[in-house]
């Protein structure tokens, strides 16, 4: 187990060098930098500005000086934001997300896995069908519009209700976070929702819940120690992935109902093409991602026994 | 109240008895006829086989008894099974005790997919005792430690701790025993236990089963392809031959005295370690009638060497040839031909069952 950490850990850090080095190319490649926005600097000041940055160094050159830079975990300072360090905007701003985040990954699996376990004991009638027309609905609609839909349906609803029942946008109390995070973990829901229902079934056709039954165990018991354990299995392996999937997510919902994470802050990074900034937090959002499958496959070792102790 | 009858007395009332069991599976083609009039009746401690070729029934007879089948899309549309007197389809339990687990237990073919893969072998076993006898956990896994040693499975203390992925399939089959016959059952239902495995660990397990019969006094319903184990474990044999009992009777009568043309194919297909070099293995032709629509006649026709024109358009039923031994085949009617491998009822034949 100690031994596949490690692997895991450098195959995790090979991967973070990976994207920094791809962000690092791909900011190069687009045409314009900070200093050609709306408002046009003179020559001079730009020269300045490219000597304070390093960017009249060579490529190569600024290449080994950002490698140094990262390791030591500094991401430099934003390019609009004047004396702002990047480190300080995602110390700042990540905490916003990331529990945004844990929220709707919280009700992506517990959600994925009722619905799931429901479907499968209810296999092709009524609650299966419906539940698995929203799956589908989930699955194909994107997060987007969720976000839309959803923001539209709490102001009807306080509309409805003469008075303020939950939010319609912003950050601070657990009512804010209630819809921007349930909207955010709705695609998640419903593709771990399917994942769930195939697993049951399949297992409700396997070898060892014959011999469950052969035991003469009572239902409640095959279901919940023999049935929904390893029906969970397949659904702990794809959670890792799917971190990846609402931090993306989350880009869109953060903007939607204005919520101050750090998902919105890359998406104005991009807009003002601010380097530091957008490297700071590609490569802070890779990582984060990068840990979190190792964290999920080690979790995953915890409760399948055969890569606990293989 | 039952009224004892003498000659129960003198043959032992049978443990279990199976009378005219018929099976059917609704599919969109139309019903499948698994399971055509089975009966068959196994006596306390003994071993009854059971034996045919692929599809003819014979999961499906034990795993309805069991009420493993699945209903729908399975369907019994007659028959009765009782335990002891008992009727036991489509129950869960008799007189207060489980059938499945603690009254009959089942060991299956594929041990390396029969364990659950994420619980220890020594859970699997202790929560059968858990469940029937309501044991606390703790003496539950003393007693799964104890079963796996019973089960020949060395250093059990350990090994009750490890999962499946960590045992070889030889003691996966031993360990899935240990969880079978951890409540003591009346009956060991043993569907293909051997299939899997290769030919010296098939050997430890057929004798691990008979030691634990001998000392348990399991009975045992041991269904097999291989014609060398029947000879080896069996007491008697339930041939079946398209859900149908083609012929059933003692080891010795249906090995040494076979009345069934099907039994003599099976016979002639089988290898043998006789030196006779001429011996020749010898297919059967053909394949088992499709079970949508069975035919009328005898269920065999199609593949008979011996059919007469009556073969194909009447049932034959099963004729007796005394002391339990039955084929169900026209060759023992009155005006029927004698073939010259083929035992009949004493001197005089055609005795109808
Ligand atoms: N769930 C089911 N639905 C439809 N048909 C079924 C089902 N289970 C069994 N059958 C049919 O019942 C027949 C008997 O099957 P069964 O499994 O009892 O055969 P078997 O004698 O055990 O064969 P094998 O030696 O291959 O194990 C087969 O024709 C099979 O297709
Ligand atoms: S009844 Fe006829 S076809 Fe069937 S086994 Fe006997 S001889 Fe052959
Ligand atoms: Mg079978």
């Amino acid at each position: 187990m100690w031994r596949y950490t490690l692997k895991r850990l450098i195959q995790g850090i090979i991967t973070v060098w990976f994207i920094a080095t791809a962000t690092f190319l791909a900011m190069h490649a687009v045409p314009g930098d900070p200093m050609s926005g709306d408002r046009a600097v003179s020559a001079e000041i730009r020269k300045n500005l490219e000597a304070k940055y390093g960017l009249d160094k060579p490529l190569s050159q600024q290449y080994v000086i950002y490698l140094g830079n990262l390791a030591r975990g500094d991401f430099g300072i934003s390019f609009t934001q004047q004396n702002r360090e990047v480190n300080d905007i995602i110390r700042e701003h990540f905490p916003v997300s990331a529990t945004l985040g844990i929220l709707a990954i919280v009700f992506a699996s517990l959600g994925g896995i009722l619905w799931g376990a429901l479907t499968a004991l209810y296999r092709n009638k009524l609650p299966d069908i419906v539940i698995m027309f929203f799956v589908i609905l989930g699955i194909s609609v994107p997060s987007f519009v969720f976000a839309a839909v959803g923001q539209l349906a709490l102001v009807k609803l306080n509309d409805l209700l003469g008075f303020s029942l939950l939010p319609v946008a912003g950050w601070g109390t657990v009512s804010h976070m209630l819809v921007p995070s349930l909207v955010l973990g709705l695609g998640t829901m419903a593709y771990l929702t399917r994942l769930m229902r195939s697993s049951m079934l399949e297992i409700i056709n396997s070898d060892y819940l014959r011999t469950a039954r052969a035991k003469g165990l009572p239902a409640t018991r095959i279901f919940t120690r023999h049935q929904l354990r390893n029906a969970i299995l397949p659904v702990v392996t794809v959670l890792g992935p799917s971190i990846a999937g609402i931090t993306t997510g989350s880009f869109v919902v953060e903007s939607v109902f204005a919520i101050p994470g750090l998902g919105r802050y890359f998406v104005q990074a991009v807009q003002q093409l601010d380097y530091t900034v957008i490297m700071g937090t590609t490569v802070f959002f890779g990582s984060f991602l990068v840990l979190m499958v190792i964290i999920v496959d080690l979790l995953y070792g915890f409760i399948d026994p055969r890569v606990r102790l293989a | 109240m039952t009224t004892v009858q003498p000659q129960d007395i003198a043959a032992g009332p049978p443990l279990l008895e199976v009378d005219d069991l018929r099976v059917e599976f609704d599919t969109y083609g139309g019903s499948v006829k698994a399971v055509r009039g089975v009966s068959f009746s196994v006596a306390a401690g003994k071993t009854l086989a059971i034996v045919g070729e692929s599809g003819c029934g014979k999961s499906v007879t034990v795993q309805t008894l069991m009420g493993l089948t699945p209903m729908p899309p399975g369907r019994i549309t007659s028959g009765r099974a009782r335990l002891r007197g008992v009727d036991i389809l489509g129950r869960t339990e008799i007189g207060g005790r489980e059938i499945r687990g603690r009254e009959i237990g089942m060991i299956f073919q594929d041990p390396m997919t029969s364990l659950n893969p994420t619980m220890t072998i020594g859970r699997q076993i202790a929560e059968t005792l858990e469940v029937h006898r309501g044991w606390s956990r703790k003496r539950a896994l003393d007693r799964a430690v104890e079963l796996l040693d019973m089960a020949r499975i060395p250093e059990a203390a350990q090994r009750a701790n490890q999962y499946p992925f960590e045992f070889s399939g030889g003691m996966l089959q031993r360990a899935m025993i240990a969880v079978a016959i951890a409540c003591e059952p009346a009956i060991l239902i043993a569907d293909e236990p051997t299939t899997a495995l290769d030919v010296t660990i098939q050997a430890q397990v057929l004798d691990l089963l008979s030691d634990l019969q001998r000392d348990i006094g399991t009975a045992i319903i041991l269904i097999t392809h291989d014609l060398g184990v029947v000879a080896r474990m069996a007491d008697d044999v339930v041939v079946m031959y398209a859900g149908q009992v083609a012929e059933q009777g003692s080891v010795e009568d249906v090995f040494y005295r076979s009345a069934h043309p099907y039994m003599l194919g099976l016979r002639a297909a089988m290898p043998s370690n006789s030196s006779d070099r001429r011996h020749r293995l010898l297919p059967i032709e053909g394949s088992p009638p499709d079970l949508f629509s069975p035919p009328t006649g005898c269920a065999y026709a199609a593949r008979c060497p011996h059919a007469m024109r009556i073969c194909s358009t009447t049932d034959p039923g099963a004729f007796s040839l005394g002391g339990g031994h039955t084929a169900r085949c026209w060759l023992h009617g009155d005006k029927a031909p004698r073939v010259p491998q083929l035992a009949y009822a004493g001197a005089a034949p055609g005795l109808k069952a």
